[in-house]
């Protein structure tokens, strides 16, 4: 089904209709807010309205395809769930962020946060190496503006300026990585790449091993991951608590997206090759390491965000086992697509679990004391039993108990892990698994030390008196009651990332050689 | 009759989460409505027992035909169910945690004056946590019961414990948490061995389906258990740990004393009474029935451990002198009397440890039951303090005499039914394992004794510091006019003995009719010997394994791991 020029544009137009609605407002946000003075709240009710008009329209969207070999966007299923899931944890973010910041900023403050979610949407969707680049770019720069923008003392400062620099760095090594793997095939579109790869002798797919070393440091710094992890704990501890939340949660995700775009998906169709057994190596070592050393440094963390930096530089360790698995999904021939679906789901269950416990430090840190050492957090049962009860069940989802969002996650990645084992590196997948478990039981420590201090110590100091606005409180309900339901009725969300899974590694078979090598 | 058994299992659950929605609710109401729910539950297991049929072998009280699949479809795409249903075993264990919580909730009747809802809600919900593990017929479905009884028990020691409960509540955590995601690890890998080498591929979570294919399986390497690194051997270990910490076995045990000691006594009774036994069951459910082989192969490391942990858990009983740390470690010692009955890998043995199963739930369960009345009254479980308190508490002396007897196995009551075959199977497999453990048991009753002989007989002593306190107290009263030093130490009152008297029945029950209670289990612990027998004769070189990475069938049932669309070229 080869398409016209003007009809290949009008989808892709169709299908980017959430996106352009976030930047259009964005942009007119901006740009009025010079012109415009009017309480913060105002452009809160805009940036909302603007998110639920795109979730509304992403949701008719549905269905609607493009053609895969020429569109610069997909609307397969992982883009749906990919988009889904940012327009869904942008409403959280925007309830916490309501009163974040006082007027005169607010318009460049929510329209930065539409650029940023449009930004991780487009890269959910993107169907091409530099449109994915530029979404990965949309998240990073209007970031660079929250960090200055925020505070102004000399910690945020550095933060703002440590994030800026690594930042610029880790895009550099991305696109190092992208050119290579445009040179593989002399393409850019990435299932169009996919399918030239399949064909026999035609590229050297040796370069790919270049491609995934770059690709992999590059989002690394955007995951956490080690050896790209030691920002992370300065920048969270530097930043107002918000922009911490939307660190731990977004670059992540869209990280991931894009290592599922780029890595998983291209490669997926390359028959078994050394370099791809070189790709396990790398992501294996990469992610062994981001959750031990990510968990055990957090067990001597005493700053919440600093833990919780630690905590998600951890968490990005799970989430690579889903790369990892991927790849080996990809080279045996009955290609599971488990890893990737164990990842998808992970992700889904992480937003909302961190995003919780961030939007509990944001709702107590509204009062005169701050809250910022784990022994803030003391009797915290005593003075709001909810938010105790909240941060507690993200707690335990991070920690991994069941039967809540984290559990079923991990389950999954750990099954992953064993069922991708064959018999010539069975025991790496094997060991994989026993190392993330062992993690997962290091890593229930320092959360447990928060539930303790929270139910099982006395308050000290001066009593936590804060009234919390509606808005933020509703942001954490839906965060605490999505881990819940994402944990007892699991299917529906497994279900999406099964087929969101399948969407990644499926091929576009090319109805004409021209199109193919175009 | 299926959804009696769900609703027995979820109903404390519910009256826990309407509990902790009401947490303004007062003490009085509270322990009502808890007793009310704890009795319902009793009521129907009650019910469940009289309608289970012995001579059924399949699961019972379980959704679906008798064949499988059970219960209904939860997580599509992993195959797992949500599916219960119990057998000769389980029905015992559902029996037993469900009356135990009513000695627990009657034995915080008045101790537990602040948080009171709470407390029950934690209790509530800790109760389903263990009805259901006991009732899963689903392994992951089981692994989530078992994890989720951590986070009410957490609570209770932490919130409700002694001085030290902090850094109990956390250990406990900790210490079993550690285990039991090694514990998921072999669950996967028997999930995952099984969906590679059974004819069908089939990714299955069923319990009784696993237990079947794994005996069957189409793989040489699977039944040549002869080095550490043989696949049986390492994944017995992996379910091994959990189960182990759980148990707790020497030398894993390090978490139970503080743990008992420093929780409220509902706490200890369900903690000793029902928790430890969650480690034999998942022993005798995973290692022994999934992994016999494995279990062959160590067996003489596992009944040197399980003799090494009684011999040690009565020594240190010997040098408490704390009651309740004493009855702590004295639960190490009979535990490590099921684990060596269970590894004697025959039928008596593990007859007999299934039985001890009870057994030790309903002694621990009335001891600790009885040193609570005591705290409650003495504020001390120092032997030093106390003595002849037979004069004092009568009816408490007699009840702590017969729990105490029947833990230290006197024959006639139900602790010798239990460990005498124990004894039996352990001499069949090593003689010497069971001569040891023989000696155990005569430190069993050793430590019992002397314990009753400082407790109970002898002159009356009560504790200076409570003399004391009553002393002005009886002074304090004399001006309002009424009480005595011997009234501040009131009698057994009737919801105590409601809590005890039960428990009372059964330990004479158990031990003069046993046979009614054996008649129960043998079935369901027969086949599982018969795997063994199958899996030993088996010539590793007959089972042609199948193709190494093979593709799965589809039938688009979700229930197989599908291969991506574009994988196959």
């Amino acid at each position: 089904m080869s398409l016209n020029a003007l009809e290949s544009s009008q989808q892709t137009l169709l299908v980017l209709l959430p996106e352009l609605i976030l930047l259009a407002t964005a942009t007119v946000m901006m740009t009025a807010g010079v012109f415009v003075r009017v309480p913060r709240r105002v452009w809160a009710g805009v940036s909302t309205v603007a998110l639920f008009v795109s979730f509304v329209v992403l949701v008719l969207l549905i269905g609607k395809s493009t053609d895969a070999l020429q569109s610069p966007v997909l609307n397969d299923a992982l883009s749906v769930t990919g988009r889904l899931l940012f327009a869904l944890s942008g409403f959280v973010i925007l309830g916490l962020a309501h009163d974040q910041v006082d007027d005169a900023r607010a318009p460049e403050f929510f329209g930065s946060l539409l650029f940023i979610h449009a930004g991780a949407m487009l890269t959910a969707g993107a169907n091409e190496l530099v449109f994915l680049f530029i979404g990965l770019e949309l998240v990073s720069i209007p970031t660079y503006l929250l960090l200055y923008l925020s505070k102004r003392n000399n910690a945020s400062l550095e933060a703002s300026t440590k994030y800026f620099f690594l930042s610029i760095f880790a895009s550099g090594l991305l696109l190092f990585g992208m050119a290579y793997l445009y040179g593989l095939a002399g393409v850019s579109n990435l299932k169009a790449l996919s399918a030239l790869l399949t064909l026999p002798n035609l590229p050297d797919v040796r370069f790919a091993l270049i491609a995934t070393l770059f690709i992999v440091a590059g989002l690394g710094f955007r995951v956490a991951a080690v050896p790209f992890h030691f920002y992370a704990p300065d920048v969270y501890q530097g930043s107002p608590t918000l922009l911490a939340g939307l660190l731990a949660w977004l670059p992540k995700g869209v990280g991931f997206f894009a290592m599922l775009r780029l890595l998983t998906g291209v490669l997926a169709a390359t028959t078994p090759t050394t370099s791809l057994d070189n790709a396990i190596a790398i992501t294996w070592i990469i992610s062994a390491i981001t959750m031990t050393l990510g968990n055990t440094v957090a067990l001597s963390q005493n700053n919440l965000k600093r833990l919780f930096a630690y905590s998600s530089i951890a968490h990005a360790g799970y989430l690579m086992i889903g790369i990892v698995v991927s790849f080996r999904n990809a080279s045996s021939v009955s290609a599971l697509t488990l890893g990737a679906e164990g990842l998808i789901y992970y992700l889904s269950a992480y937003a909302f679990m961190t995003l919780g416990v961030f939007g509990v430090i944001l709702a107590l840190n509204t009062g005169d004391r701050a809250v910022e050492t784990v022994d803030d957090l003391s009797g915290l049962r005593q003075s709001h039993p909810w938010l105790a009860l909240a941060m507690a069940i993200c707690l335990f989802s991070l920690a991994g108990i069941p039967p809540l969002a984290g559990f079923v996650g991990k389950f999954q990645l750990f099954t992953a892990a064993f069922s991708a084992a064959r018999d010539e590196d069975g025991r790496l997948f094997r060991a994989l698994a026993i190392i993330g478990a062992v993690n997962s039981a290091i890593g229930a420590y320092y959360y447990l030390r928060i539930i303790v201090g929270m139910y099982l110590k006395r308050p000290i100091g001066s009593r936590l008196e804060t009234r919390i606005a509606w808005p933020t409180s509703a942001a954490i309900a839906v965060c605490t009651i999505v881990t819940i339901l994402l944990g007892l009725f699991a299917n529906p969300m497994l279900t999406a990332s099964r087929v969101a899974a399948e969407s990644v590694v499926k091929q576009a078979i090319p109805t004409t050689p021209a199109v193919a090598s175009r | 009759m299926a959804s009696l058994l769900l609703i027995t299992v979820l109903l404390p659950l519910v009256g826990g989460l309407i509990l902790f929605l009401l947490p303004g609710l007062g003490m009085k109401q509270a322990r009502v409505f808890a007793l009310g729910t704890a009795l319902a539950t009793l009521a129907l297991s009650v019910i469940l027992l009289f309608a289970f049929q012995r001579n059924i072998l399949t699961p019972q009280f379980a959704f679906g035909p008798p064949e499988g699949p059970y219960g209904v479809t939860w997580m599509e795409r992993l195959g797992i169910r949500f599916a219960l249903g119990l057998d000769g075993i389980s029905i015992w264990l559902v029996a037993l945690t469900s009356l135990l919580m009513i000695t627990a909730i009657f034995s915080s009747w008045e101790s537990i004056t602040e948080r009171a809802a709470t407390h029950y809600a934690l209790l509530l919900a800790l109760q389903t946590g263990l009805l259901g593990l006991f009732a899963s017929l689903d392994v992951v479905l089981f692994y989530i019961f078992f994890e989720f009884t951590l986070i009410p028990l957490f609570f209770l020691i932490g919130l409700y414990g002694g001085p030290d409960r902090r850094r109990a509540s956390i250990t406990f955590f900790l210490y079993t948490l550690a285990g039991s995601v090694l514990t998921l690890i072999g669950v996967i890998a028997l999930v995952v061995i099984n969906m590679m080498n059974s004819p069908t591929q089939d990714l299955t979570f069923s319990i009784p389906e696993l237990t079947q294919n794994l005996s069957t399986l189409k793989w040489p390497a699977w039944y040549t258990a002869d080095s550490w690194s043989s696949p049986q051997v390492v994944v017995f270990l992996l379910l091994f740990a959990g189960f182990a910490i759980k148990v707790p076995m020497f030398p894993f045990h390090t978490w139970l004393p503080l743990a008992h000691v420093e929780a409220p006594t509902s706490g200890s009774i369900l903690l000793a009474g029902v928790m430890l036994k969650v480690g034999g069951y998942g022993l005798f459910r995973f290692n022994l029935a999934m992994t016999p082989l494995g279990a062959e192969f160590l067996q003489p490391w596992l009944m040197t451990l399980a003799v090494i942990g009684i011999l040690y858990g009565a020594l240190a009983a010997l040098a408490q002198t704390d009651v309740k740390r004493l009855v702590a470690y004295s639960s190490v010692s009979h535990m490590g009397f099921i684990v060596l009955g269970l590894f004697s890998l025959s039928p008596t043995g593990i007859d007999g440890a299934m039985i001890q199963m009870i057994n030790h739930g309903l002694t621990t369960g009335a001891l600790f039951a009885c040193v609570g009345v005591i705290y409650e009254r003495y504020h001390t479980r120092e032997m030093s303090e106390l003595g002849g308190l037979w004069n004092r508490l009568p009816l408490w002396a007699f009840f702590f005499i017969l729990a105490s007897l029947g833990s230290a196995a006197l024959p006639g009551l139900n602790g010798f039914v239990g460990e005498f075959p124990i004894l039996l199977g352990a001499y069949q497999a090593i003689p010497t394992a069971a001569i040891w453990a023989a000696l155990g048991m005569i430190l069993g009753a050793y430590y019992l004794l002397w314990m009753l002989q400082r407790v109970v007989f002898g002159p009356l002593r009560e504790p200076a510091r409570h003399v004391e306190h009553a002393d002005l107290a009886t002074s304090h009263e004399a001006h309002d006019g009424h009480g005595t030093h011997e009234a501040t130490v009131r009698p057994l009152g009737r919801h105590e003995i409601a809590g005890l008297a039960p428990l009372m029945v059964f330990i004479v029950l158990i031990g003069v009719v046993p046979s009614a209670f054996f008649a129960a289990i043998r079935p369901s612990v027969q086949p599982m010997l018969a795997v063994l027998d199958a899996e030993k004769k088996t010539d590793p070189q007959s089972m042609v394994p199948i193709p190494p990475a093979p593709i799965p069938k589809d039938p688009g049932n979700g229930r197989i791991f599908r291969p991506a669309a574009g994988g196959m070229r």
